[in-house]
């Protein structure tokens, strides 16, 4: 019988990502165009070698069905699947990317993610009042966000400052970022100055509205050794995901999260993908680690759900400089969502290449110093659905 | 020398025969047709075809320039001329001007830009268009002659030119009518059509008579004379009154095709260039709070007559036109009945078959476990995961918020932002996500912890439907 | 290495639909809940067992996310992917499924698909003009798949009537099945006299908006022997998917008389299960039948006769349920319905039952070799799926 898991089952030979951003003179086209030409030239090879596609693409009018990318990259009838899970859509393609490599099913495999949200006007996320229910409320992400927001306050004793200090690091980092949307320092001033947009989360503490594409080139190690990464290839060390209730307000107070104060989607898949790469210690084991801070009150929940320091320390840790780029942990050196963007379903993929990069020493931002082991991190939906990927370098 | 150079003209495919509208009303019978647009055609798809027809064999990248003429733009605020340049695949550095709101709007356009070419040494020619799809109130003698078309002139300097420009005039004047007030009005409207006319007839056979005087003509010394008219016994007067030869002033049209508007004048000049004469004297005048009068000659016949051959102007739509045979289909066309364009979006199925969840507020009750859980939607248990086990039972309509945001994103029917939503535990059971109403200060007011009331209100009116779902309040003491 | 393809390495072991119709009084979660519940039970598994899940949904409004199954079924964080491939979705959330499986990754994953139009009301197909270009054309179904019709009438010499046959044939099958949206006979001289919907399609050569959902439990075959169909669990023996251009109409060489996603995909699928003469050895296929041309078409695509014979072989019974190939035993997409996203499921389970000699409807004599087909888009996406009993 196999052993369960896909441990060191999967390399990673080429990556790449478009700069994001307000890029309104792109299309979709061009954005997953210029990331899979981009991967394919990291990869050093032709687009003929890839037998199969998985594209996470999120909202309907950035593309329905596989046929969105057949059009863009012209594959000649290969199997492409579009997969859908939420702002995670981009790290579950990658997800089937690797069952399709371990299966046996395919030697090439390209996983990949676009999302195009410039086209729909620029003022917050588009669509959800026609999604779902006519009368039940479903809440912008801003406000799902800050529901959690206003009750870590109450239970941790954070406040708006703490949650600024998410966004100053943020910004620092991605202001080294040559791809990164946003590249500009900001004060902790400026940040909770900033105009409110659904109490507590002010403007700062929201990652913006951009476009922007990912791509990773997937084969299974014995093969990496014949392509252009062959002495740094990328090992998958785990691919783990957990889908929750879409609908976290109606947990009752006895169900699974219903405390506000933790993504239980999160707790599961770190604890999951831990199990299956072997790590005990997470602070200790993973150097850089790529986390869905849509918000950044998301990132100071994920940072104690993905185990890097005690419940309710997160604000402390972050503050004492646990989590810089420099720190026990970096927590997004590419910037995060925050700075770099957040192109739904780029952003998973857009996380694997980043880090990719880091462990191979050509992190096109700041570069953590000696990264050997890192984390992903894509979280969907109302805290839904959370995907958790661990690299590591090939031995 | 600057003249023109080329023409184009549209003339949509349907033709209305006025007995038609006559017999719809029961009004005296009218003769004639006109030409009325379809109804995925406006002012602006019409200026398209004529432009394409006006450049066919010319490069559209060797102009300069696009004025556009209309009163009925389709924007008040955006430019058609540069939308229309765009579809024409003009060049990105050239100027665009929108002309409106006067039916003079056409030759307004056709002198200013003469004076443009006149006044820049790097703008040698300008594509000007005239397009007009003016609605008319239906049941009104106006319904008889407002009609759809557009027409155009490429404006160019530089020798061997078909007709060249000799001279223009103009004069303003303000008119009692008709009108259209940017605000109040579907219809063109007039306040005294006679006196309206009076004024016409003056102002077109003035412009007309002076630029014959300054340039020393005499009536039988003009060949054409297309001047703007809507009513074919004016025209006639018109032209007794300014001693022309038989033949001269163009009044066909009117009868064959309607009162097309700012066109109307470049339609009458274009179906007068099919026979020209060598060296033939034209006046082409528009009218409209005022009037623009302008003098040319045929400079080349020839030139002129390969045109006509190779640009469809009027004649060329006119043998593809058809007769409509139901006056309702012309109403609907134009959208002139009201009634409701329905776009399917939400569900009132949906609304149906949660009657216990968004209506009655019921929850389950899970056997297994005993969960009070809302909505009544799921069938499996979100705390115990036990299958079909739920009953529905009533949820309090009272409870505390557990958590909450102010949001300030929320639109709709609020009397201020920012609106809260919350978080509640119900009494007895059951957790749920309502927007709350009726708050003041809201910064200061909610509270984890607050004990709300629900309130059944109206939530949208989305979809063509009224979806009315429950709110919360600060509590004002239901029992 | 390891040999291409996933042949022989993933089981069913358990399957299930829920009745198709107009279902005004069942949410997407009824659905959902039903049909796995279903296949559950049929693999005398409780939902525990199960290690991931795959969901096919096509339309926004019938569900996003994974998360749509969570909250229907309850797995308690369980990793659900939701995949999404026009109407092929069904079809590949199965694919997606079987790698998931055959990679050792889960040892019992589930496929199931979904659709629930009738809640957005029942004149059509909804939702083309909120989807993709603002101006670009995007036909209805319909008149997508009579741009095939009116190419295939020019270059074949079919007729209407012969696309009336496919619906007399379907509807007379989906008459025997309890569980399809219609089940009443029809004639010829109904198919022809019905209205027009897109020329030359009338009404009765469209399948109507049905909504409905199907489920299927899936592990490797060595743990098969372990469950309740240890001694006629089924085997996948190919999977395949092809994937072209959404918009044929812009492609100068495409011909309108064949769907190359579907000569691929079959191609792909005949190679990969070993199959060589496919109208021989092939007993029953589920074939997108969403419009009448479309079956035509898919039978020639499959190689179940030569090009420009369908319509003939049809009339001469070759496609019969006790034909030489049966196709859409249960009445196909024309009579048993078309929920978009479950329609790829519910095939699979089709062929299924009808290889362990359960058929809800009209059994296939003697059936030991099954296809599935899934079509999508305008004819952009195409899955094969063949199935075989267990050693």
């Amino acid at each position: 019988m196999a052993v369960k898991g896909i441990k060191d089952k999967v390399a990673i030979i080429g990556c790449d990502a478009t700069k994001f951003g307000e890029l309104w003179d792109k299309g979709r086209e061009d954005l997953l165009f210029e990331a899979t030409q981009g991967a394919l030239k990291d990869a050093g090879i032709k687009k003929e070698e890839i037998e199969a596609v998985w594209a996470g693409i999120y909202y309907y009018f950035t593309g329905m069905s596989g046929a969105t990318v057949e059009d863009i990259l012209r594959l000649d009838g290969i199997p492409i699947t579009r997969v859908e899970n939420y702002c995670a859509s981009g790290m579950d393609a990658f997800r089937n990317a690797c069952f399709g490599v371990v299966s046996g099913a395919y030697d090439v495999v390209l996983a990949c993610g676009v999302e195009k949200l410039m086209d729909e006007g620029s003022s917050g996320l588009p669509g959800f009042k026609i999604f779902g229910h006519p009368v039940l409320p479903l809440p912008s992400a801003p406000a799902m966000f800050s529901m959690a927001a206003t009750r870590c306050f109450h239970e941790f004793g954070w406040t708006k400052e703490d949650l600024a200090r998410v966004a100053v690091k943020n910004h620092d980092n991605g202001s080294y970022h040559p791809k990164a949307h946003f590249r500009s320092k900001i004060t902790i001033e400026q940040a909770m100055k900033a105009p409110m947009i659904a109490d507590p989360l002010g403007r700062f503490d929201c990652c913006a509205m951009s476009d922007g594409a990912a791509s990773l080139i997937l084969t299974r190690p014995d093969l990496a050794e014949s392509y252009a990464h062959a002495d740094d290839y990328i090992i998958v060390k785990s691919n783990q995901i957990s889908a929750r209730t879409n609908f976290p307000w109606y947990v009752p107070p006895n169900g699974p999260g219903a405390d506000f104060t933790s993504f239980p989607s999160t707790v599961k898949a770190a604890k999951m993908a831990y199990k299956e790469a072997g790590i005990t210690n997470p602070r200790k084991e993973i150097e850089a680690a790529e986390v869905h801070d849509c918000f950044t009150i998301t990132e100071l929940i994920n940072d104690q759900d993905l185990q890097f320091c005690d419940r309710g320390m997160a604000a402390e840790e972050l503050k004492n400089g646990t989590f810089n780029w420099d720190g026990e942990t970096a927590i997004n050196p590419s910037g995060g969502l925050k700075s770099f963007g957040h192109p739904i379903g780029s952003t998973g993929c857009r996380m694997l290449q980043e880090i990719t990069k880091q462990l191979q020493g050509r992190a096109e931002g700041r570069q953590v110093p000696d990264a050997k082991i890192g984390l992903c991190h894509n979280l969907g939906g109302a805290f839904s659905v959370a995907s958790v990927t661990i690299l590591g370098q090939r031995d | 020398m600057i003249g023109i150079k080329s023409y184009g003209a549209y003339l949509p495919k349907y033709l209305m025969p006025r007995e038609l509208i006559a017999k719809a009303w029961d009004f005296p019978a009218v003769p004639g047709t006109k030409a009325i647009a379809s109804v995925d055609e406006d002012s602006l798809t019409m200026a398209v075809e004529a432009g394409l027809d006006c450049l066919s064999g010319i490069d559209p990248k060797s102009i300069d320039g696009l004025y556009f003429a209309s009163t009925t733009q389709v924007y008040t605020e955006k430019d058609s001329a540069s939308f229309i340049a765009t579809v024409l695949d003009m060049r990105e550095d050239i100027i665009t001007i929108d002309f409106t709101d006067s039916l003079k709007a056409g030759t307004t356009a056709f002198v200013r830009a003469m004076d443009t070419i006149k006044a820049n040494k790097d703008i040698s020619s300008i594509l000007i268009i005239a397009s007009d799809t003016r609605e008319a109130e239906p049941a009104t003698m106006y319904e008889f002659g407002y009609a759809d078309g557009a027409a155009a002139f490429l404006i160019a300097e530089e020798e061997n030119l078909p007709i060249v420009i000799d001279d223009y005039y103009s004069i303003s004047a303000n008119v009692t009518g008709p009108w259209k007030r940017a605000k109040e009005d579907n219809f063109i409207r007039t306040f005294e059509s006679k006196m309206d006319n009076q004024i016409y007839i003056q102002s077109i056979t003035r412009v007309m008579s002076e630029i014959m005087k300054r340039n020393n003509l005499n009536p039988e010394d003009i060949d054409v004379a297309a001047y703007y008219y809507n009513n074919p016994r004016t025209h006639g007067r018109i032209s007794k009154r300014m001693k022309f030869n038989q033949g001269v002033a163009q009044n066909g049209l009117f009868f064959q095709v309607g009162d097309l508007g700012t066109p109307m004048s470049f339609m009458l000049l274009i179906s007068a260039m099919k026979r020209p004469k060598e060296e033939a004297k034209v006046i082409l005048a528009g009218f409209g709070d005022g009037a623009d009068s302008i003098l040319m000659h045929v400079q080349d016949r020839r030139a002129l007559r390969e045109l006509s051959k190779n640009h469809m102007g009027m004649a060329g739509h006119q043998k593809s036109m058809k007769t409509l045979q139901n006056y309702n289909v012309y109403i609907e066309s134009k959208r002139l009945l009201t009634k409701d364009r329905y776009v399917r979006k939400s569900s009132a199925v949906t609304m149906w078959r949660d009657t216990p969840t968004v209506y009655k507020m019921y929850g389950n009750r899970c056997k297994s476990c005993g969960t009070v859980q809302y909505p009544t939607i799921f069938r499996a248990c979100i705390v115990c995961r036990a299958d079909d086990q739920m009953e529905l039972v009533k949820l309090a309509l009272k409870g505390k918020i557990f958590t909450y945001t102010l949001d300030h994103l929320v639109g709709g029917s609020y009397l201020a932002t920012p609106v809260p939503r919350c978080v509640i535990d119900l009494d007895g059971g059951g957790r749920v996500l309502l927007n709350m109403t009726e708050i003041e200060n809201p910064e200061d007011n909610v509270k984890i912890g607050m004990e709300v009331e629900l309130t059944f209100r109206k939530e949208h009116e989305g979809a063509d439907f009224k979806n009315y779902y429950w709110k919360c309040r600060p509590i004002r003491g239901r029992f | 290495m390891v040999a291409h393809g996933i042949k022989d390495k993933v089981a069913v072991i358990g399957c299930d639909a829920t009745k198709y119709g107009e279902l005004w009084d069942k949410s997407k979660e009824d659905l959902l809940f039903e049909a796995t519940q279903g296949a559950i039970k049929d693999a005398g598994i409780t939902k525990d067992e199960i290690d991931a899940a795959w969901l096919g949904v096509y339309y926004f409004f019938t569900g996003v996310s994974g998360t749509t199954l969570e909250d229907s079924l309850r797995l308690g964080g369980k990793p659900i992917t939701r995949v999404e491939n026009y109407c092929a979705s069904g079809m590949d959330a199965f694919r997606n499924a079987c790698f998931g499986v055959a990679s050792g990754a889960y040892d019992v994953a589930m496929a199931c698909g979904v659709e629930k139009l009738m809640d957005e009301g029942g004149r059509g197909l909804p939702g083309t003009t909120v989807m993709g270009h603002p101006v670009l054309p995007r036909p209805s179904a319909p008149a997508m798949f009579c741009l095939l019709a009116t190419r295939s009438f020019h270059e074949y010499g079919w007729n209407k009537e012969d696309l009336a046959r496919v619906a007399v044939k379907n509807h007379e099958n989906g008459y025997y099945h309890p569980k399809a949206h219609f089940r009443m006979k029809i004639t010829l001289e109904q198919a022809l006299n019905a209205p027009m919907i897109a020329d030359p399609l009338g009404r009765f050569d469209c399948c109507a908006m049905s909504d409905g959902s199907a489920a299927l439990i899936l592990t490797r075959p060595e743990l098969a022997e372990s469950y309740a169909h240890a001694d006629d669990y089924i085997l996948v023996k190919s999977n395949s998917l092809s994937v072209h251009t959404a918009y044929p109409w812009y492609d100068t060489n495409f011909d309108f008389i064949s769907a190359p996603a579907t000569v691929d995909a079959a191609k792909m699928a005949y190679k990969e299960a070993g199959i060589i003469n496919p109208r021989k050895e092939i007993d029953l296929a589920e074939v997108h039948d969403c419009f009448t041309i479309t079956e035509l078409l898919n039978c020639q695509d499959l190689q179940f006769c030569e090009r420009g014979k369908a319509a003939e072989e049809l009339k001469n019974g070759t496609f019969n349920w006790d034909g030489e190939t049966a196709v859409n035993p249960s009445g196909g997409l024309k009579s048993f319905g078309h929920p978009i996203g479950s329609t790829g499921c519910r095939m699979v389970q089709e062929v299924a039952k009808q290889l362990q000699g359960r058929a809800e409807g009209r059994q296939v004599p003697d059936a030991k070799i099954g296809l599935a087909h899934n079509l999508g888009g305008a004819y952009a996406v195409c899955s094969v799926t063949i199935l075989g009993q267990r050693d």
